[in-house]
């Protein structure tokens, strides 16, 4: 529990500092939000995961540069009747994943209306990135790269076609969002302490794509 | 009995699979007292179940089911208890068979998506197509679709394929299963599964304001750290505590459940953090009491079920449907109004 972020070191070098974002996961159901969340999380692929009633809370860290980004995750329920309920896990969110999956047009629709959403009622700050999940089924593609990557660009979304099968872009998403959000003093948190075993504290820099 | 044998199984005697930080030698301390009361409440229940005037709600009933009902009469006793036997006798003929039939390919769809994501651990739904053997996905396909096409202002809800699934596993007859379904979603639990969920937003109001009003302090706490109660209790509510506490718990809160109706669920939940109290005001960190409550239900107070089911009447003091019906009002107004 001993070790702190902050300049408060004795031997006066600067460690790295710790920031904590809430993240949430957005998107039609099946789409595979709570699989991409425990490929980043745990490294783990289900072939069939169960669905998620209400929300499931994670934590995950990534390094960028000299600090420490603490995630915490919220997987969302999917179908269309919980959304009444979505507000209270975006509420006050730094970021968002709005997830869809590349073989069902529907769910890219609907993503987009998560997008929307997002935009008029969210943090007006919120990073947004966009996931085109289960990539590694390409072959049987409906919404196409290009498509979602003019959507994307349009509305200022980061852009990625994941697999949390293959772990295609997985890290890097969550990579790409912790390097976009603003790591300033609002939100370096001083009084969490550093706890390996608790934060299931993982470096994922394997990336090294940016 | 099948529990018996299933103390070093790899599968609990429902057919799922113990998970990998299962603590075996706590269940097995659990087991060795439980195998005494299940013999015990199986005779008794022989008794019950071979009386020539058949069941009868009354108040040694009740205290009875308040033991538990032992495995082979579930599928009976619910079924009486309920009165899903009494809502049968109103419809004429064969409407299960009926409404099995595919008519909405929408509905149908959702669905089959949520078959093999429906208790993919345990060993009745991951069978593949070939295999041999139940395979309670067709099973459960069947009643889901046949619920959904006979409630349209329902339809299906995620979260009834768990319901509809655990209930298969006990009956092992998805004609029971269809109406034991049926008078939960619409007798004995409020409006929580049609496409408003008003009354599960109604509830999730009530019960965090029970917890205020009983142990403020908790409530507090649980605001200091922004932990907004839909988190923990969205799935207490849907899945009836099912996924979300051992099953055998889970059952014997169901026997209670299908007898005396929702307030079984709110008394369910208030002793949980009665009992866990100390351990939840200790939580620094929002982090914490995620780990903390998902540490809660693992434990032994909810795996001594037989102990955990006389607290729920005893721990939370009393809880009248009338207050409750009461404050569910008040609290569903106040809800409309902040629209």
């Amino acid at each position: 529990m001993a070790n702190r972020s902050g300049p408060q070191r004795p031997n006066g070098t600067a460690q790295a500092k710790i920031c904590q974002f809430k993240l949430v996961l957005l998107g039609e159901s099946a789409v595979g939000k709570s699989s991409l969340v425990l490929r980043f999380v745990k490294g783990q692929f289900h072939e069939f995961q169960e669905s998620t009633i209400g929300a499931a809370f994670l934590t995950q860290t990534v390094c960028v540069d000299d600090t420490t980004v603490k995630f915490e995750i919220w997987d969302t329920a999917g179908q269309e009747r919980y959304h009444s309920l979505a507000p209270m896990y975006y509420r006050g969110a730094q970021a968002a994943i709005v997830v869809y999956d590349v073989t069902n047009q529907d769910t890219f629709g609907r993503a987009k209306t998560w997008v929307k959403e997002l935009q008029r009622q969210a943090s007006p700050n919120i990073v947004i990135a966009l996931a085109g999940n289960k990539a590694d089924l390409a072959n049987k593609r409906s919404v196409e790269l290009e498509e979602a990557q003019a959507y994307a660009e349009e509305n200022q979304l980061l852009f990625m076609e994941t697999s949390a099968k293959t772990a295609k872009n997985v890290n890097e998403v969550f990579l790409a969002i912790a390097k976009k959000l603003p790591k300033n003093d609002q939100n370096v948190n001083p009084s969490v302490p550093v706890n390996i075993t608790a934060w299931l504290t993982i470096c994922v820099l394997r990336a090294g794509h940016f | 009995m099948a529990m018996a044998t299933s103390r070093i199984s790899k599968y609990d005697e429902y057919g799922f699979e113990r998970p990998e930080d299962f603590d075996y030698a706590l269940y097995e301390d659990f087991m060795s007292q439980y195998l005494k009361v299940l013999a015990l409440r199986s005779k008794k229940w022989s008794s019950i179940m071979a009386s020539p005037k058949g069941l009868k709600k009354s108040s040694s009933l009740k205290a009875d089911i308040r033991k538990g009902i032992p495995l082979e009469h579930r599928e009976k006793v619910w079924l009486f208890v309920s009165g899903a036997n009494e809502e049968r006798k109103k419809y004429r003929g064969d409407i299960y068979s009926d409404l099995t039939i595919v008519e909405d390919r929408d509905l149908a769809d959702t669905i089959r998506t949520d078959l093999p994501r429906t208790f993919p651990e345990n060993i009745y739904f991951n069978k593949s197509e070939e295999s041999e053997g139940p395979n309670f996905q067709k099973q459960l396909f069947r009643v889901l679709v046949a619920y959904g096409q006979h409630n349209r202002k329902v339809g299906y809800c995620q979260g009834m394929n768990y319901i509809a699934g655990l209930l298969l596993l006990v009956t092992k007859n998805e004609e029971s299963t269809f109406w034991l379904l049926k008078m939960l979603v619409e007798k004995i639990l409020p409006d929580y599964y049609s496409r408003t969920m008003d009354g599960l937003l109604t509830d999730i109001d009530v019960i965090s304001e029970l917890v205020r009003l009983r142990y403020p302090d908790v409530s507090a706490h649980m605001s200091n750290l922004s932990f907004p109660w839909p988190v923990i209790t969205t799935k207490w509510f849907i899945c009836l505590f099912c996924e979300v506490l051992p099953t055998e718990t889970v059952l014997r809160i169901w026997d209670c459940l299908f007898n005396e109706g929702s307030k079984v669920l709110f008394r369910v939940a208030l002793t949980i953090i009665s009992l866990h109290r100390a351990e939840i005001l200790a939580c620094e960190q929002f982090v914490d009491l995620s780990e903390c409550l998902k540490g809660i239900i693992k434990g032994p107070s909810t795996l001594y079920c037989h102990k955990f089911l006389e607290q729920i009447f005893k721990v939370p003091g009393k809880l009248s449907l009338k207050d409750l019906n009461k404050m569910r009002n008040n609290m569903s107004k106040t809800r409309h109004m902040r629209k």
